[in-house]
C-alpha cells in the first residue's frame, strides 16, 4: 500500500514536498484536491497546463520551508488566468521556493488535523485535534497508540475537548464522523508501517458527507 | 532466559534467602553501616563483606563474594562506581541478584559506567535493580535493605499495597504520608535508574504477587513504552493500580518537521496513552496519597451521583464546585424524598443537595439522612466540622455500622483540629477516608467512581 513511499525511500529523498506527499494519500484511498504541481523553471507554462476550474489556490512548495502562511506563501481564491500568473510570479520570489502546486479551492468545511509520528517513547503514535486556534493556542489535542481500529479512533476524536464541534454546533450540520474515523485509522497503519517518521494531515476539511486533505507533510523515516 | 526464570529471578529481590553487603561498614553514621543495621532482623543469611574487617556488628565478615561458603541469592552493592562493574563479574555462579546502592552513573552523565553494567547484565543473566536507589523493603520477610534508620523513616505494618518508586526520596516520603494514614503495605521498591529492571518488570511481577493487591508507582521516565503500557493495563485489569509521573513540562520532540512532532510533548503523548488504556493516574503527590488510601479501604464502583451532606454550607459549595470540575454530578434529590425528609428534620435544614444539617447538626441526623438518601446516589461525601458540639466520636462508630449497607464509596472531609483526630481516627479504622479538605475528598470519591 506504501508502493510511492517505497519509491521515495529508494529515491534518497529526505524532504517530500506537497504534491508528492498528496500522491501517496491519493494513492492510499485519501480525498485531496485535484491540481498539478510545476517545478520553478517551467513555471513560464502555467496557464498552457492547467485543466482544473477556477477558483484556485497557489501554493510555494520547497522542502526546505516549514510554514507556508508565515511567508505568504499560500495564495488564494484566484479567479482567473491573470490572477493565477499574478500569483505565481509572487509566489517564485519567495526565498527557496522550489515549484509552485496549483489546486483546486475547496468548499469551507470543519478543519482539523489527523498527525502521526514515531514517539522515541512509544513507537508509532497518532494525534488528532481541531484546526487553527485550537491546536495553536489552546493545544487540544489527544494522543493514542498506533495502529488503532474505528472504536480507538472514535475515542481519541472525544478525547478533544472542541469535537462537539463535530456533531454540528448551533445549527451547523453534523461532519461525516465516518470518513474522519477511517482517515485517522488509515493514518495510523501508515506511521505504523515505520516507512514514515512524521505525517500531518493538516488541515483536513470535514463535510457532512466526505472530507478532503487540504495539506499534508510527511518525512520518511530512515533508519 | 524464560520468562518463569526471569520472575523468579525478581522474587529473589524481594524474598531472599541469602544476602551479601558489598562494601559492609561497622558503623550507622554511614549508609552501608545503615543498611547492615536493617538487614540485622532480615531472618536468613546475611554476609558483610569488606577486606579491612573481621567482624562487623556481630556478623563474620569477608574480603569478597568469593570468600563466601555460599553462593547468595541477592546482594547489595555500596561502593564508588568505577569499581561497580569489577564487583559484578565476581557475581557469576556467586549471586543471582544485585542491588547497586551507589549513584555516580547516568543521573550525572555518567552513561559509560551505565552501559557497562547494563552489558554485564545482559551478558551475566543477574538481576540488576538500581543502580542509585535504595531497593527493596519487605515486611512479610522481614527484610530491609534501605539506607535510611528506621529511627528516621519509620517502616510501614504488614498490608496489601505494593508502593513502586523510580525515587527514593519520594518512596520515603509516601512511607510518611501512608504511615499517618494508618496503611500498611506488602512490598516497597525503589529502582533507581533501571539499568535492568524496570517499571514494567516490577508491575509484571506485582500482578502476580499475591500479597499485592493494590500497587502505586512513582515514575521519572519510561524504560520501554510498549512494554510499559502493556504491563500497566494488564495490572489495571487485575488489581488497583495509580501512578504519578513527574516530568510534565517537557517540551515536544527536538527537530520535529511537523505540527504533531511539535504538539506530541513526552508527557502529553504519556497522559493520552494512560488514558487510551484505561490506566489511573494521579496529577500530584497529594492526589497520589490520598488516593491511595481510599483504594486501600473501599472498592470503586461505578456511576457519578453525587450526595453531599454537610454540616457547613460553605463547605458544601466548595465540595459542589469541584465535583463540577471533576465531571461529578451532585444531583437533586428526588420529589418524595424531599417530601419525607422535611417531617424527619427542623425547618431550617436546607433538604436539597448539597443536604445542609446547619450548625444545629446531631450525629443522627448524618444517619438518618444517608439512610433515606443511598440507594438514590451514587457516591458519598460527608462533611462534618466538629467545631459544633453536635458532631462527636458517636458518628464514627455509625458509620462503621452503617458503611456496610451502603456498599458504595463514602469519604469524608473533617478539618484538623482537635476534637476531629479522634472521629478521624475512628473513621479510618471503619475503612472511611478522611481528607482536611472539600476539594480533597471531593477528587478521591472521583477515583472510586469509575
Amino acid at each position: 500500500m506504501m508502493q510511492k513511499v517505497e519509491d521515495l525511500i529508494a529515491k534518497g529523498k529526505t524532504a517530500v514536498l506537497e504534491h508528492e506527499a498528496k500522491e501517496v494519500l491519493r494513492e492510499m484511498g485519501f480525498s485531496v484536491p485535484k491540481g498539478v504541481y510545476i517545478e520553478k523553471d517551467r513555471a513560464e507554462q502555467i496557464p498552457a497546463i492547467v485543466d482544473i476550474s477556477y477558483p484556485l489556490v497557489a501554493k510555494v512548495s520547497s522542502s526546505k520551508i516549514i510554514s507556508k502562511s508565515e511567508l505568504n506563501g499560500v495564495r488564494l481564491g484566484l479567479k482567473n488566468g491573470h490572477e493565477l500568473k499574478e500569483a505565481v510570479s509572487g509566489l517564485l520570489h519567495i526565498r527557496d521556493a522550489e515549484g509552485i502546486l496549483i489546486e483546486e479551492m475547496a468548499a469551507p468545511g470543519i478543519e482539523v488535523i489527523v498527525g502521526g509520528i514515531i514517539d522515541d517513547q512509544f513507537g508509532p503514535v497518532v494525534m488528532f485535534g481541531l484546526g487553527g486556534i485550537s491546536v495553536e493556542l489552546f493545544r487540544d489535542v489527544a494522543f493514542a497508540l498506533a495502529p488503532m481500529g474505528k472504536e480507538d479512533a472514535l475515542w481519541l476524536v472525544r478525547e478533544v475537548k472542541g469535537s462537539k464541534l463535530l456533531k454540528g454546533y448551533r445549527g451547523r450540520p453534523p461532519v461525516d464522523i465516518a470518513t474522519l474515523l477511517e482517515m485517522i485509522v488509515k493514518v495510523s497503519e501508515i506511521i505504523s508501517t515505520g516507512l514514515i517518521q512524521e505525517i500531518d494531515l493538516n488541515p483536513v476539511s470535514l463535510y457532512p458527507e466526505g472530507a478532503i486533505v487540504l495539506d499534508a507533510k510527511i518525512s520518511l523515516h530512515y533508519s | 532466559m524464560g520468562k518463569e526464570a526471569s520472575i523468579n529471578q525478581i522474587d529473589l529481590l524481594f524474598n531472599p534467602g541469602s544476602i551479601a553487603l558489598i562494601g559492609a561498614s561497622h558503623t550507622e553514621k554511614k549508609l552501608s553501616g545503615a543498611i547492615l543495621k536493617n538487614l540485622l532482623r532480615f531472618r536468613g543469611k546475611v554476609y558483610p563483606v569488606n577486606p579491612k574487617y573481621k567482624k562487623i556488628m556481630g556478623l563474620k565478615a569477608y574480603a569478597s563474594l568469593s570468600e563466601l561458603p555460599e553462593p547468595v541469592d541477592l546482594t547489595i552493592i555500596i561502593r564508588p562506581a568505577h569499581e561497580i562493574s569489577k564487583i559484578l563479574k565476581e557475581h557469576e555462579r556467586k549471586a543471582k541478584c544485585a542491588i547497586i546502592v551507589s549513584s555516580g552513573f547516568a543521573e550525572i552523565g555518567e552513561y559509560k559506567l551505565q552501559d557497562e553494567i547494563k552489558r554485564i547484565a545482559r551478558d551475566t543473566g543477574i538481576r540488576i535493580l538500581g543502580p542509585n536507589c535504595m531497593g527493596v523493603y519487605n515486611p512479610y520477610h522481614k527484610l530491609d535493605t534501605f539506607f535510611l534508620s528506621r529511627e528516621r523513616l519509620k517502616r510501614l505494618k504488614k498490608g496489601n499495597m505494593a508502593v513502586v518508586s523510580q525515587s527514593g526520596a519520594v518512596l520515603s516520603c509516601i512511607f510518611d504520608a501512608l504511615g499517618s494514614a494508618n496503611i500498611g503495605i506488602s512490598k516497597a521498591v525503589n529502582y533507581g535508574n533501571a539499568v535492568d529492571i524496570d517499571e514494567s518488570d516490577l508491575y509484571e511481577y506485582f500482578i502476580r504477587d499475591e500479597y499485592s493487591d493494590i500497587v502505586i508507582s512513582y515514575i521519572e521516565s519510561l524504560g520501554n513504552g510498549r512494554k510499559f503500557v502493556e504491563k500497566a493495563k494488564e495490572l489495571s485489569e487485575k488489581k488497583a493500580f495509580l501512578l504519578l509521573k513527574s516530568g510534565k513540562g517537557s517540551s515536544g520532540q527536538a527537530a520535529a518537521y511537523s505540527h504533531t512532532g511539535r504538539l506530541a510533548g513526552r508527557y502529553e503523548v504519556f497522559h493520552s496513552i494512560l488514558r487510551q488504556f484505561g490506566i489511573k493516574e494521579a496529577m500530584d503527590f497529594d492526589e497520589l496519597v490520598d488516593t491511595a488510601k481510599a483504594i486501600s479501604y473501599q472498592k470503586t464502583s461505578r456511576g457519578n451521583r453525587v450526595l453531599i451532606i454537610t454540616n457547613g454550607g460553605g463547605s458544601g459549595v466548595l465540595a459542589s464546585d469541584e465535583c463540577i470540575r471533576q465531571g461529578l454530578v451532585v444531583a437533586k434529590l428526588p420529589e418524595d424524598r424531599i417530601e419525607k425528609l422535611g417531617k424527619m428534620f427542623p425547618k431550617f435544614y436546607t433538604i436539597s443537595n448539597p443536604f445542609d444539617l446547619t450548625a444545629q447538626v446531631k450525629d443522627e441526623d448524618y444517619v438518618a439522612s444517608l439512610n433515606e438518601l443511598k440507594d438514590d446516589f451514587d457516591g458519598f461525601l460527608i462533611i462534618a466540622l466538629t467545631g459544633v458540639m453536635g458532631v462527636t466520636e458517636r458518628l464514627g462508630k455509625m458509620m462503621k455500622n452503617l458503611k456496610a449497607g451502603i456498599g458504595k464509596p463514602i469519604v469524608f472531609h473533617i478539618a484538623h483540629g482537635g476534637v476531629s483526630r479522634k472521629l478521624t481516627a475512628i473513621l479510618e479504622k471503619a475503612g472511611i477516608p478522611v481528607y482536611p479538605s472539600p476539594e480533597r475528598a471531593v477528587k478521591v470519591l472521583k477515583a472510586l467512581l469509575t
